[in-house]
């Protein structure tokens, strides 16, 4: 059986402050979440689906992988 | 906190208060119909979403649904368990043969025990998914 080591980044809280110290509250309603959801984020504690996460590089008017970045482990 | 973990909060202390008026009702009536009234407590888990911001509306984004369904999963495979548990453990004491006569209001507190783990389940398993690492 293939394992992999799945790790996804995000630079979320250095692009809100990139873009005037924008508030986690003002992104949760650009993005349609909650602010618990975009606390969540910041701390790593939740993978976005592919729609919010298109969301939120949208909001920041970003490509995608400027917002997320996929870090692929070795495979064991 | 979210509207989810105040929900679940909420509901805990029911399911907590309503299992304490239980004991309490069997220390001084002991266990029979009258006990089984307490279960009355659980329309209090009503109360969320008969609250004007649960009309007004509020977002409730992907990772919150996701939660809830989670714990709502978790809430009727505890039921599941329990119920397979319940059947085994009649047949295997009672006799597979065996007849059982069970007064109305046994039937009716059992049932409620059921929704009462439901609720547990789901109100616990919510509270840990809020404070979960990823995918939670």
């Amino acid at each position: 059986m293939l394992k992999t080591g799945l790790e996804i980044e995000n630079h979320i809280r250095r692009l809100r402050f990139e873009h005037g110290e924008m508030t986690q509250d003002d992104l949760a309603k650009r993005a349609g979440v909650t602010r618990h959801t975009i606390m969540a984020l910041e701390a790593g504690k939740y993978f976005p689906s592919l729609l919010l996460a298109f969301r939120i590089a949208r909001v920041f008017g970003q490509p995608l992988e400027h917002v997320f970045e996929h870090h692929c482990g070795e495979l064991k | 906190m979210s509207d989810s973990e105040k929900w679940a909060w909420w509901t805990g202390g029911v399911v907590v208060l309503t299992i304490s008026a239980y004991g309490g009702f069997l220390a001084f009536v002991g266990h029979g119909p009258a006990s089984f009234s307490v279960f009355a407590l659980l329309a209090l888990t009503a109360i969320p979403a008969s609250s004007r911001r649960y009309f007004r509306g509020r977002t409730f984004d992907e990772r919150e649904r996701g939660i809830a369904e989670r714990a709502l999963r978790a809430g009727f495979s505890a039921f599941w368990l329990a119920f397979i548990a319940l059947i085994l453990a009649i047949g295997l004491i009672k006799g597979w043969d065996a007849t059982l006569t069970v007064p109305v209001w046994a039937l009716t507190e059992t049932l409620l025990w059921a929704a009462t783990l439901i609720l547990a389940v789901e109100a616990l398993t919510t509270l840990l998914l809020y404070r979960g690492g990823p995918r939670a």
